[in-house]
Order: C-alpha cells, then structure tokens, then sequence
C-alpha cells in the first residue's frame, strides 16, 4: 500500500470522528455559531434524540451566496480575521464544525443577509454539496439536520437512547444559555417544548437554570487581579450536592470541563465540607485572550492557562474570602424542605419565591488583603456584646427580661429555650433561630485549633535514621519543586541522589504511627492529579478536626441561658460558624415571614 | 474427662495463659483453652498462632481425657468463683459441652475438638542459654517503650536481641527503636548464647513474658531459632515466632559525636519536665530546654492556656537550646534508676544521647523537637 492524500470527504468524516461525537456535539457547534453571528434569539428543534432531525435556527447577521458556498468547505472561516490563534475572540475558530456535521449527515441551510438582501439556501448530502437557490428566509441562519451520522453506520449504533441524547443535547443548551443569559434560547423535543429563555440578567439565568433556591444560597463571586476577572455564584456550603455535575465553569464565556479549575474549587471548600459533597457553582473566569489557550481539545472542553497557579490561587482564595464573609449565613434552602413538610399534607400549596437581589461585593486584591468588613462586623457585634446582660439560669424556658431585649438585636438573637438537649431555640427581631449546639460547638472548638496552630510554631519531629523513600526521577524531582511549601508544615524533604528522596523531620502533630512512604505517595499524587499540594494541612486539620469532635460540648448537655447566649455570641464572631466540619448547617433561620407562611398568615 | 483442682492455682494458670487469646478471633478455636488432664496434671494451651503458651498445674484427675473451651469465659468464670472452693469439671460423654463446679455454682461450656487445636511450638530450637530473672526484666524495661506499632515498618515492631564481641567480652544486646527514639541495653553474654543469631522479638511476647516474668523463678530458660524463640521457666513454655526482617544497623543511628555534655539529677529533672508539660499542646507535648551555665530552664507554652518555665541545676558549661516530645523524654528518663543522668549533645537538631550514671548498661537516643 502507498501512501496518498485521503478525499475531502474522508478527511471530513475523520474531523467530525473528533468534533462530533454525538449529537449534543453537533448541537453546541451550531448554536456557537449562532452566537458568534451576534444573534439574540436562537431556536433549537430535535426529534428523536436528534437523530432524525436536528434544527438550530437563529436571528444573526447570516451570509451572503458567497459565505454559504465557502462555510461548507474545511478551515473556512470569518472568525480569525487576523489570522492569529493565540487572538481567538470567538468560541469557533477552527472552521471544521460544519464541514464535519455536513460530511456524516444530510444538511441544509437557509440564510438571509443584509448585504444581499435576499435569501440563499443549499443542500449537503454525505459531504455533497449543490449548488446555492435563491430562498425564502426572513433573517439570520436556519440549519436543518437530517440523518445523523447516516454516513458513518458505526458511529450511529453507538448512540445512546433518545433520551439521554436529549438529556445530554438538553445539559449542552444549559452550559450556553448560563453563558449566554443576553440570548434568547428555545429548546423543543419531538414537537414539545421543553426550554423557553427569554433574555435576561446573569442572575436570573442562573436561577432559572439551577433552580431558584441557588441564587438565594449562594455567594455573589467577584475578583479582579491584573486582566483577569472571576465573577459567578457558589454555594454555600450548607447548600451541597453529592456528585460535581452542578459545577459550571466558563472560560471567555466557553463552557469548560476543566480539571484545574474543578480542582481548585474542590480545595476552596475542602475545609467546610465533607470530601463526598461538592458545592453548586457558576463561575465565569474572564481573561484577555492570549493568556489562555482553547486549542487543546476537540471539543474545546478543556483548556490551558499561561499561568495556571496564578489561576488557580485567585480561584482558592477568593471563593475562601467570600467563605469567610458569609461564614456565619447557613442555607436558606432548609427552610423550604422544612416549610414542605408541613405543608405537604395540605391540599394547596402556595409558595412564592421572591428571589432576592444578593449585593455583588467586589474584592480588589492587592496582595491577600485582610478583610476589613468581616473585622468590622466583628468589632460591631463586640460592641454589642459589651452591653451588659444577664438572664437567670435554666436548662428549660428562658423569659427574657425588658430591659435586656436588646440582645435580640445579634444576628442570632436571645436564647429562649433548649430541647431534646441539643437545640437551641433563640429569637431575633425577626424570626427564630434553631441551633444544633454540638455542631456549632465543634466548629467553634475547630477554628478555635486552627487559629493556634497557625499562630504557633509547628512543633517538627526529627527521625532518627532518615526515611529513604524510592521514587522515578521525574517524581522525585515534581516533589522537591514543593520542598518549601512541605517544610512550613514541618515535613523536611531532600533529595537522595535522583531517584529517591529522603525525609528527615515530620510534623509532630502526625505522631509516631503515621506512614510516611504512604503519606509521600499521597501527595505526590495529589500534586500529579491538581498540580498543588494541600494533603499535609488536610491531614493536620484532620487531626484538629478530629480533636474538635471530643473537645466539643455533645449533644445531650443541658445548658444554662448564659451558656447559650455565650454560645451564640461566639458563633456570631467566629468565621465559617455557619456549617459544621462536614457541611452541615450549625443552625437555621426561620424569618417571621416563613413562620407567618406556614400559618397561612401570608 | 473429670477432674477437680484449686481455684487459686487454677486462676493463676487460667490468667497467664488467656493473656495470649485476642478478644476476637475469626477462626473460633483460638479463641479456646486446651485442657489436657493426666497423670496428676492438667495442662493449659492457648495460642494466636504467632504466640503459643503452656501451662502445667497440679489436679486431682479422676479420669483422664483433654478438650478446649472458650478461653475469656473460662477465666471470667474462675475468677467470679470464691476464694479457697474447688472447682471440678466434667466433660459430657459426647465430648460437646464441659460443665464446671464449684459450691452450689454450676456452669457449661460448648467445647471444641482438640483436633482442630493448632500448635506452633513444637519442633527443636537449637540454641540454649539461661538468664536470670531480673536481668530479662531489665533488658525489656529499658527498651520496650520505644518499640515501634507502626505496621508498615514491621521490622520495628519488636526488640531486637543479638550477641555480639567487643574487646574479648561477650556481650548481649537488645535495641529498639521507632525512628523518633532508641534504645540500647547490653548485659553480659549468658553462656551458650555466644551464637545466637540477631532476632527481633515481636511486641506481643515481649509484653506477654514482661507480665510473666514478675512471678518468674530465679533463672529463665531460652531457646532460639532463625525463626522461634521459647522461654522456659517453672511450668510454663513460651513459644514465639520471630519478626521476619532485617533490624537497621541502629549504630549508624548512635552519634559518636556529640561534646556538650550535660550532668543533672534524674528525679528533678522527671518531675520538672512532667510539671513543665502539663502546659503544653496535648499531642506534640513539646518542651524546650535552655542551658546556660549552670542552669537549665525547661519551658512550655500555648497561647491560650499560658506558659510554664522551671529550672533545674546542672553541672556542665553548654549554652544552647533544643525541644523535645515530652512524653519522649519522660519515657526514658523513668528508666533511670540512679540520682545523675548524662545527656551528650551536639545541637538543636541533632540525636541526643542520654544515659543513666549509675547504669552504664543502658543508652537511649532521642531525636528533639523543632519548634
């Protein structure tokens, strides 16, 4: 056999092998058209899991007859006009999307351009193109998909049902739209309608899209640093979920699956939340073009930072500051599950959300700058707190003389009573408040640990003989570039000629029994797997965590009114009081309002 | 089988030979007692299958035979029973059950075959030596505290025993160590154990014969193989298998170095530290010990319990300053017995060397704390 220039055909087909792999694939690449052509509203029509018939249909600026000859052959595109990858302003740029859609399926198009004034539609069949007609379309570019994949037999028995074709086409459209919330979307399965999107803020798409309890349980995100911006909604950590398929990340407005990014927003929560939970967030990372490269991947799914620490340090801590403000707010969203169990048995339920407005907080970082509003709420609630009060002392029912009420006026109010001997029950000026003692408690013991720990000096145990630790050289040399950051956790590392490393002092807090060949191979693949390491403070925290857990008031004592109230000004002052150490909420509010809710009073 | 025997003596053998049986056990006849009754005797077996001891007691045996019950129970049910009864057993014809006797008390046990039973001692150790009492007792006390129970360093998990020759004197050395302390003891070769190979005996029988040698006869009999050793002494045989591993070369570890040498009372010095740490954090118990001229200041300190200082009197000219795990320290130094203690220093991160002045059989090393 000799070597030869395969067919255009061919060469297609091999391209949309990569590109399109199902039809949610074909899907995204046309409504990326779609909103690369400047359109506002785009309509998206699937029968039978796209199969069948697939019809995206925009109002965008369109093409003329020339275009529409030329969009159909490969590397033709407008969307590099200066013929600059590393300048990729638009989420296409590759011009093989529908060339490879084309050459698997039967196509065909309608547009209108202004230019022209007039409309021009072709037909493509298997990679066969005709000639363009003259056509009837008002504006913008209607794409017809028939037969997917009739053209690669295999590729189409691999397809999975209907139904999670659409599901997956369905989850495409929702990483667009959140992207996108200025663009109108319309999303029909077999004649039904399943999405209809008007245009609006960021904010509402969001809600729309995650549910409306998101926004209202989650942190408004916003960083600045250089040219790059993060900006989105995070969770609060009470507000979790057991897979991370409801975290969205965007990069230049492109829908990313990024481990960096993943990873990094798994380790700003790794301390609020238990290793089997994982936040909600929509996170839209901002940067100028030539800082990240988008030719990496296919399907674009992943990208590349030029500064990828620097990234994923902005990342970190700032979801850690906005942590760390809204530290003592615990979900909300409890509160619903709560109204529909009593609610449930009732023959009409009537709930309406109001979704609140959450204030955006900027944060301008300088280098890590304290910060000075949780200081200052801190300073006010010790003021507060410095008005005298006392209450008389009882385990059960507490009455709250007048002249003391203005301790309802903290933000989590007068204890009024305990129950079952692990509840709180307090009231504010505005509701209630019911608190979980030995898990608020714990958190406040916690932070407690923490605050010492790194205040103090860490206490390093040096080893007898040396512990020789056989690595490969590329390993070895990948563990020593984090030599420093292991040494200010008291774990001394050095080389031992290429292919070992030799450890000479651990962390005293780990103790005798540790397995340091274990814990060596831990972190290097956690280093391999996020390009950081952070096991040793897990482990550390662990410890504390776990000190905590015995040091900590259980559930099952009774407390005095003056316990409680000291309990509750503690929490108040104390950051992340909001979840216990495994991301459960500490304590829930219930407003008058819901309170008046469930009585039907509203 | 039947036969009857003194509650005392009966709790005596129950109580040494039950030490050996682990509280759970996924195969059920180790977690049993053999009783084996003949010519006057009545002998105990238990074992983990790594640890196997025997027993012999005297009895009156009215008809010999030998079965296994269940070992805690068995010993639970001896020491209930009221001092100075007699205590007699029967086992059922059908070999199923035994029942026990003493007073108006009546009890029965399931039995287990003794067929099922297994024994790990037999076989012939070809060494021999024999040690007094005390001497094993020294060798284990002055090293077990710094054996490791870290697993995945298996070979630390035990005491390490070898003979050795220096300068035409035999001597027997038994070390330990888990990579944070060391500790040495030599004693004087008994004869016949001039040959023995180097051995690390696992934690468990060093803990087991510690408690048995208390009320051991005068001199205790050992024989050792490549891969057993047996303690023999009044009724009662010890078997062990050895801890299959290479025990490091723990004299690289010894610094030879060291020139600050420091003097000073033993109990003052033990009684400062444990006061001194009573302050410091709970698991890295870190004390740090400042010497300058004549006096040595041990200091503790968390920022939110307080701090702790005191001062004791030494006799040396070092000025320096080094941390240490308290615990770490307190473990070695109430191994002291005489009133002076010697630490031989170099600096603030090096192997310190403590040893007992009117001991010179036992050194101890100790890697300090950097805090």
């Amino acid at each position: 056999m000799r070597i030869r220039h395969l067919p255009d055909t061919l060469i297609n087909q091999i391209a949309a092998g990569e590109v399109i792999e199902r039809p949610a694939a074909a899907i995204k690449e046309l409504v990326e058209n779609s909103i690369d052509a400047g359109a506002t509203q785009i309509n998206i029509d699937i029968h039978d899991g796209g199969k069948s018939y697939m019809c995206v249909a925009d109002n965008g600026f369109g093409m003329n007859r020339e275009e529409l000859i030329a969009c159909l052959d490969r590397h033709a595109t407008s969307k590099l006009p200066d013929n600059d990858l590393l300048h990729i302003e638009n989420l296409g740029f590759r011009g093989e999307a529908l060339p490879s859609i084309a050459s698997v399926s039967r196509m065909e198009i309608f547009t209108y351009s202004k230019d022209d004034r007039s409309a021009w539609q072709i037909r493509v069949e298997g990679g066969k193109k005709s000639d363009p007609m003259p056509s009837s379309h008002p504006s913008g570019t209607k794409i017809e998909i028939r037969d997917l994949f009739f053209a690669t037999p295999a590729r189409l028995k691999f397809l999975k049902t209907d139904r999670s074709e659409n599901m997956a086409i369905k989850d495409m459209i929702l990483r667009l739209a959140m992207a996108a919330p200025h663009i109108g979307f319309t999303l029909q399965f077999d004649g039904k309608k399943n999405l209809n999107l008007s245009p609006s803020s960021q904010e509402e798409r969001l809600g729309l899209l995650l549910g409306r309890e998101f926004p209202q349980n989650a942190m408004p995100i916003l960083a600045v640093r250089d040219t790059i911006k993060l900006e989105g909604l995070a969770s609060l950590p009470t507000y979790n979920k057991g897979n991370a398929l409801s975290q969205y990340l965007f990069v230049n407005g492109r829908a990313v699956k990024d481990r960096l990014l993943l990873g990094a927003l798994k380790g700003a929560y790794c301390d609020v939340l238990a290793r089997d939970r994982y936040p909600v967030a929509a996170l839209f990372l901002t940067l100028s073009p030539e800082d990240v490269d988008v030719n990496v991947h296919p399907a674009k799914a992943e990208v590349r930072f030029r500064e990828a620490a620097h990234i994923r340090g902005l990342l970190v801590s700032t979801i850690r500051h906005a942590l760390l403000e809204h530290g003592g707010r615990s979900a909300s969203s409890v509160q619903s599950p709560l109204q529909n169990l009593i609610t449930q048995n009732q023959s009409r339920v009537n709930q309406e959300y109001t979704p609140q407005t959450l204030p955006y907080h900027t944060i301008e970082y300088a280098s890590g700058a304290p910060n000075h509003r949780n200081q200052a709420m801190a300073e006010a609630v010790q003021n507060i707190y410095n008005a005298p009060h006392t209450l008389p002392p009882s385990s059960k029912c507490e009455i709250i003389p007048e002249e003391n009420n203005n301790i309802k006026d903290f933000p989590l109010g007068a204890a009024r009573a305990q129950i079952h001997e692990n509840y709180i029950i307090s009231q504010t000026n505005d509701g209630m408040v019911m608190i979980d003692q030995h898990a608020a408690h714990e958190r406040l013991v916690y932070e407690r640990f923490k605050r010492q720990f790194s205040e103090n000096n860490i206490a390093v145990q040096g080893l007898l003989t040396p512990e020789i630790i056989e690595l490969d050289p590329l390993k070895t040399e990948n563990l020593l570039s984090y030599q420093d950051d292991l040494k200010a956790y008291g774990l001394d590392i050095d080389a031992f000629g290429t292919q070992a490393i030799s450890v000479s002092a651990i962390p005293a807090l780990l103790g005798g029994n540790i397995d340091i060949k274990r814990l060596i191979h831990d972190i290097i693949d956690e280093i391999e797997d996020k390009g950081s390491t952070k096991l040793l403070e897990d482990k550390i925290f662990e410890i504390l965590s776990r000190r905590a857990c015995h040091g900590s008031i259980r559930s099952g004592r009774r407390m005095s009114a003056d316990e409680m109230n000291h309990l509750l000004r503690d929490m108040e002052a104390t950051p992340l009081s909001g979840q216990c150490n495994h991301g459960r909420p500490t304590y829930i509010k219930l407003s008058l309002n819901d309170i008046e809710k469930l009585f039907k009073r509203r | 089988m039947k036969f009857s025997i003194d509650r005392a003596a009966l709790l005596r053998a129950v109580n040494h030979v039950q030490g050996v049986v682990e509280k759970r056990n996924t195969v059920p006849i180790l977690s049993n007692v053999l009783m084996k009754a003949e010519d006057g005797v009545l002998a105990l077996a238990a074992t983990d299958m790594d640890l196997e001891i025997n027993e012999a007691v005297a009895a009156q045996i009215d008809q010999p035979g030998a079965t296994t019950v269940p070992a805690h129970m068995l010993h639970d049910i001896v020491r209930k029973l009221p001092d100075g009864s007699s205590v007699s057993f029967i086992l059922d014809p059908d070999g199923h059950s035994m029942s026990v006797k003493a007073g108006r008390s009546n009890f029965k046990l399931s039995c287990l075959p003794i067929a099922d039973f297994p024994e790990i001692g037999a076989g012939e150790l070809p060494s021999e030596f024999s040690i007094s009492s005390s001497d094993l007792r020294g060798l284990i006390d002055r090293t077990k505290f710094a054996m490791s129970t870290e697993e995945t360093r298996y070979y630390l998990n035990g005491i390490y025993l070898h003979a050795f020759e220096n300068e035409g004197v035999h001597l027997l050395r038994a070390v330990a160590t888990d990579g944070h302390r060391l500790s040495r003891y030599e004693m004087p070769c008994p004869t016949g154990a001039e040959g023995i190979p180097g051995i690390i005996i696992p934690r468990k029988a060093i803990l087991e014969i510690r408690k048995l040698v208390e009320e051991a006869a005068d001199t205790i009999k050992i024989n050792i193989s490549e891969s057993k050793i047996r303690f023999t002494f009044d009724h009662i045989v010890m078997t062990s298998k050895l801890i299959d591993g290479t025990f490091p070369d723990y004299d690289r570890v010894i610094p030879k170095g060291n020139d600050k040498i420091v003097e000073l009372d033993a109990k003052a010095f033990t009684s400062a530290i444990d006061r001194v740490s009573t302050i410091s954090d709970g698991k890295t118990r870190a004390v740090k010990i400042a010497m300058n001229g004549k006096v040595m200041t041990l200091s503790a300190s968390t920022p939110e319990a307080g701090s702790a200082t005191e001062e004791v009197e030494i006799a040396s000219d070092a000025n320096m300053e080094i941390g240490f795990n308290a615990r770490y320290l307190l473990d070695i130094t109430s191994q002291i017995e005489g009133d002076g203690c010697r630490m031989t220093l170099a600096d603030s991160a090096s192997p310190t060397i403590i040893q007992d002045n009117s001991d010179p059989s036992a050194l101890y090393v100790l890697m300090p704390l950097r805090v």
